[in-house]
């Protein structure tokens, strides 16, 4: 085809993909007539014009019968047609395609190890993906969310606290201030709230007390009733589908009356719909904000602005273009001036937290960090790269064995690029193989995970966009890293060589690159390992280590009502059990991340301390039923008021004070009440080992006991327990008994812990898993190269156990680098884990010298049979052949 | 299975599309130069509407199967960067096909009352 430089030409891309996809009878006349009416739109309309019509009219040819190959007996009617012409694109396909089912169907064993250790990878991948997107679509349904914010608390004093809740008159304060501002919602979220439908069906329920504003704010949709009246009229309640369903079956919900807690008799006018699995505000019950006063009034005493609690919180939404920080320097900040005297202002900063911030926020209550979450996809990115080194490394050991396949392609005219492909599309039938296991190993995982994680992930695709995309990409990935290198090797024997089988390691990929491999999977697993020691060690520690308080044998029982003649009745009922050997009331344990802390004044100093106190109220049974020592002084004397304080030792050493007996009989005023020192007790961890022991004070003061202790002998529980119940139902007939225990509430402070634990114990096995698969393949690969040196060696008068230390060595040597790599790492990472937790283990030589000696043996045990195999096999056999 | 072969050969030359209709027709029509690019020519400027090459150039095989056309190659040309066309004539079997559409819709029209179009049709 001769072409003038100047005549206009049809566009290349087009002709280029035409070429490459026409069935070759139709592809002269085809591009013939294209060309045809290109030359006639250019001399019609313009060349421009006529390449864009030439584009459609190519693609517009995009149909089955245009790669289609003809049938015989068209065949028969264009015999000269199909001559030379260079295939089709799909021919070469089908052909690589059948060939790479042969090859697999050939080497079962190899494709089952591959397919195996690739679905365990991706599988973990895909939890992994779809945990982590799972957490960052938390809160993420509402409308503006970008511009929805909570306001909290923040206490300055020598470090700076953290609060989710705000002083309850805030939210109105801040409503009255503020023009930049389109809504603003207080809420109280009260959990475990007995809503009683009917004497006999009484439920426990978390219930907000939420103004108006809050269903506007926050996307969670009516199904029934009216929006712009719900939560307006007091004694009203709105109520999701599923607690609807769960209190009438199929009543209709409207209008029926419920009993809160003995203080409300509330209406329902509304349902919600159900609350979407990702959102943090699990209140399935809401009740107008102004009926909050009749069911705890306390919470919303008037124009008390000194006292913050963490469920009272109040929500915002901001007009478009005002930005958080003005907010918080400006209006704020004029709100604490305002309210508080300069002191106080100082100390009661308040701050808008950014919606997006609510679930990730550790300070604030958040569920989990983001850095966890990166964490985990760091994991589940380490676990591809195994699988991906595990199928390159079987992949090019295999190599070797088809020498003699590729040599004889390439004589017969294969090209490098045709080759590259062929090797290509066996890892993609392997992947997609292990792919559509892995789907289904996550999917049968699924329902483990939800209930260790108590959430409710999915595993749709359907619903889940991300999960559609993210699943070819990976395939694509996997492919890609797998296939490519072991590709490039094949395509790239020499054919003589590869005919005569004369191929050594360096045409089948320099050893280094397999070693270093195998390098990268010890060192993982190492990796893994050291890090599953070290959380299980410092969580057993946690659970083990001596608090400083009784803790085992001890029930904690909710008292919905505190008044003095019930608790006495409930004291003496309680002592006569056989099995109870103490009882005690108390607004907190010992150990409680809930705890209320205030500021202290000691004797006759003018200023306040500069450190906050942690307070708790208990009666003077408290230190003998929890087995708190005192050093100094005595303990509590019995009263239902503030008189007396004992503190802890870190109180002591905080006022500055050198000896426990300088503090006894000293006057003490503790958030703003007055009273006397009478004891010093012996630290006892107050909170999880995360964090230091605080200044702590215990005082009497019934009107705050919540909780009673009952400390029994573990011998004969079952009656014990019966008789606590019957004698608490006794007390409180509209309440529902549950009891705990106080170890397991201990054990609940390390639930993220645990669970960490629990999934980098998965991830280990796993990846060990993986590599063991790998290493065995590599092994077997090893030993049928050696097989002749092995016969030579035995021959000339080698031991087994000499020809067993052939293959250990090398192992070994990999397994040492793999550690001096791990090993620094594993430091680091853990050292930094350690640092979240004041009160911990040492990182010791043990852990990282039990790391090694259990990989060293997952080693032998993996590597050791197949070469006894190979050591044991009759040289004889071996030599003979050839 | 005699039975139904035969059902499906009668089928096959009965079912004559809309379209393919007019293309066996624009064939015969072209009758000497019948090739693709000038049956799209002819067709767009009789219907008035833009066709695809694809669309006409698949009916053109779809004819052929089902034998209604046969084809030969022509010569080639500079204007068609030196590449043959394939020339199509109608084949004894499209002729027929032609004329039993035509004697149905003729039947059909002869059949149609004089009221029926309100009278209008002379």
């Amino acid at each position: 085809m001769s072409q003038k430089p100047n005549t206009p030409q049809p566009p290349r891309w087009a002709e280029r993909l035409l070429e490459r996809i026409i069935a070759p009878h139709l592809r002269e006349e085809l591009l013939g007539d294209l060309y045809e009416l290109f030359q006639k739109r250019v001399r019609r309309s313009g060349s421009s014009q006529a390449r864009l019509l030439y584009g459609l009219d190519a693609l517009l040819l995009l149909h089955p019968r245009l790669w289609r190959r003809n049938s015989a007996d068209q065949q028969y009617r264009y015999p000269q047609t199909t001559d030379y012409s260079t295939p089709a694109l799909t021919d070469m396909l089908s052909n690589h395609f059948k060939i790479a089912l042969r090859k697999l169907n050939r080497h079962r064993s190899h494709a089952l190890i591959n397919v195996l250790s690739l679905s365990l990878g991706m599988a973990c991948v895909m939890l992994i993906f779809t945990l982590i997107t799972y957490h960052l679509s938390f809160n993420t349904f509402h409308a503006h969310q970008d511009r929805i914010y909570r306001i909290y608390t923040e206490f300055h004093d020598d470090k700076v606290r953290y609060n989710t809740g705000v002083p309850n008159p805030l939210g109105t304060a801040f409503r009255n201030e503020q023009p930049a501002v389109e809504r603003v919602g207080r809420v109280a979220f009260l959990k475990k709230r007995v809503v009683e439908v009917s004497p006999a069906k009484k439920f426990e329920e978390d219930i907000a007390f939420a103004d108006p504003e809050f269903l506007e704010i926050f996307n969670f949709p009516l199904v029934q009733g009216n929006p712009k009246t719900v939560l307006h009229e007091r004694n009203t309640a709105l109520l999701t589908d599923r607690v609807a369903r769960k209190f009438f079956g199929d009543e209709d919900p409207i209008g029926k009356l419920v009993h809160v807690d003995d203080s409300l008799v509330v209406r329902i006018t509304g349902v919600l719909r159900d609350l979407p699995p990702n959102t943090d505000f699990r209140s399935e019950m809401f009740i107008p904000f102004d009926n909050l006063k009749d069911h705890t009034p306390w919470m919303v005493e008037k124009d008390w602005w000194f006292s913050v609690n963490s469920e009272m919180q109040s929500f915002t939404r901001l007009k478009p273009g005002t930005s958080a920080a003005t907010i918080d320097n400006t209006v704020l900040s004029a709100i604490s001036d305002k309210y508080y005297n300069k002191d106080m202002a100082k100390y009661f900063r308040f701050k808008l937290q950014p919606l997006a911030d609510v679930h990730f926020n550790p300070n604030l209550k958040g569920y989990t960090e983001k850095k966890n979450l990166w964490a985990f996809g760091l994991i589940g990115f380490f676990l591809i790269v195994t699988t991906c080194v595990n199928f390159i490394n079987l992949s090019t050991a295999q190599a070797l064995g088809r020498s003699k396949e590729i040599g004889v392609r390439k004589v017969l005219g294969s090209r490098r690029g045709a080759l590259f492909w062929q090797f290509m599309t066996e890892t993609a039938i392997i992947t997609g193989l292990a792919t559509v296991f892995a789907f289904m190993l996550a999917y049968l995982a699924l329902p483990a995970v939800n209930h260790l994680f108590e959430i409710e992930l999915s595993l749709n695709p359907l619903n889940n966009v991300y999960l559609v995309i993210f699943l070819p990409i990976l395939l694509l990935i996997v492919i890609f890293f797998s296939g490519t290198y072991p590709g490039l090797i094949l395509a790239r024997f020499p054919p003589l060589l590869a005919l005569k089988g004369k191929l050594s390691g360096r045409q089948t990929g320099g050893f280094w690159l397999r070693k270093s491999l195998v390098i990268t999977q010890f060192a993982i697993s190492q990796l893994l390992i050291i890090g599953t020691l070290v959380i299980a060690n410092q969580l057993r520690y946690s659970r083990q280590a001596d608090m400083g308080f009784q803790k085992d044998a001890m029930v904690i029982l909710h008292v919905p009502d505190n008044q003095k003649t019930k608790i006495n009745t409930m004291r003496s009922q309680f002592s006569e059990l056989t099995g109870v050997e103490n009882v005690t009331f108390f607004d907190t344990a010992p150990a409680s991340e809930e705890v209320g802390s205030t500021g202290i004044r000691f004797d006759s100093r003018t200023e306040s301390e500069n450190f906050p106190i942690s307070i708790k109220a208990a009666d003077d049974h408290y230190v003998a039923t929890f087995g708190l020592q005192i050093l100094a002084g005595r303990n509590l004397k019995p009263s239902d008021t503030i008189r007396e304080y004992i503190v802890n030792e870190t109180t002591v050493k905080a006022l500055g004070l050198a000896a426990n007996q300088d503090v006894i009989g000293k006057n003490a005023s503790i958030n703003g009440r007055k009273g006397t020192i009478v004891g010093v007790m012996k630290d006892f961890h107050n909170r999880s080992f995360h964090t230091a022991i605080d200044p702590l004070c215990i005082t009497t003061r019934s009107e705050n006991y919540s909780h009673c202790g009952v400390k029994v002998s573990l011998a004969n529980l079952e009656p014990t327990l019966a008789g606590l119940e019957k004698n608490w139902s006794a007390m409180y007939p509209s309440s529902i008994f549950t009891y705990r225990f106080l170890d397991e509430d201990i054990a609940r402070f390390y639930k993220l812990d645990n669970m960490i634990l629990w999934l980098i114990q998965a991830f280990s096995i796993i990846a060990i898993a993986i590599g063991c698969l790998g290493l065995y393949g590599l092994v077997a690969f090893m030993a049928a190269q050696k097989t002749k040196e092995i016969g030579v060696r035995k021959v000339l008068g080698a031991s087994v156990s000499g020809i067993l230390w052939l293959f250990g060595k090398e192992f070994f040597q990999l397994l040492l680098i793999a550690f001096g790599l791990a090993a620094p790492l594993a430091w680091w990472v853990m050292s930094r884990w350690l640092n979240d937790f004041v009160y911990r283990i040492e990182l010791g030589a043990g852990i990282f010298v039990l790391a090694i000696a259990i990989t060293s043996m997952i080693a032998v045990l993996t590597v050791g049979y197949r070469s006894l195999r190979a050591a044991l096999a009759n040289p004889v056999k071996s030599l003979r052949s050839e | 299975m005699q039975m139904r072969k035969i059902l499906f050969i009668t089928m096959k030359g009965d079912q004559l599309g809309e379209f393919e209709e007019l293309v066996l027709l624009t064939i015969a029509f072209l009758y000497d130069d019948a090739y693709s690019v000038a049956v799209v020519e002819a067709l767009s400027q009789r219907l008035e509407r833009p066709m695809s090459l694809g669309a006409v150039h698949r009916t053109m095989q779809r004819l052929e199967e089902k034998g209604l056309v046969c084809s030969r190659f022509g010569e080639s040309t500079a204007e068609r960067g030196g590449r043959r066309k394939r020339l199509f004539t109608v084949s004894v079997a499209g002729e027929q096909a032609l004329q039993e559409v035509r004697r149905i819709r003729n039947a059909l029209w002869d059949g149609i009352p004089i009221t029926a179009f309100g009278g209008s049709r002379s």
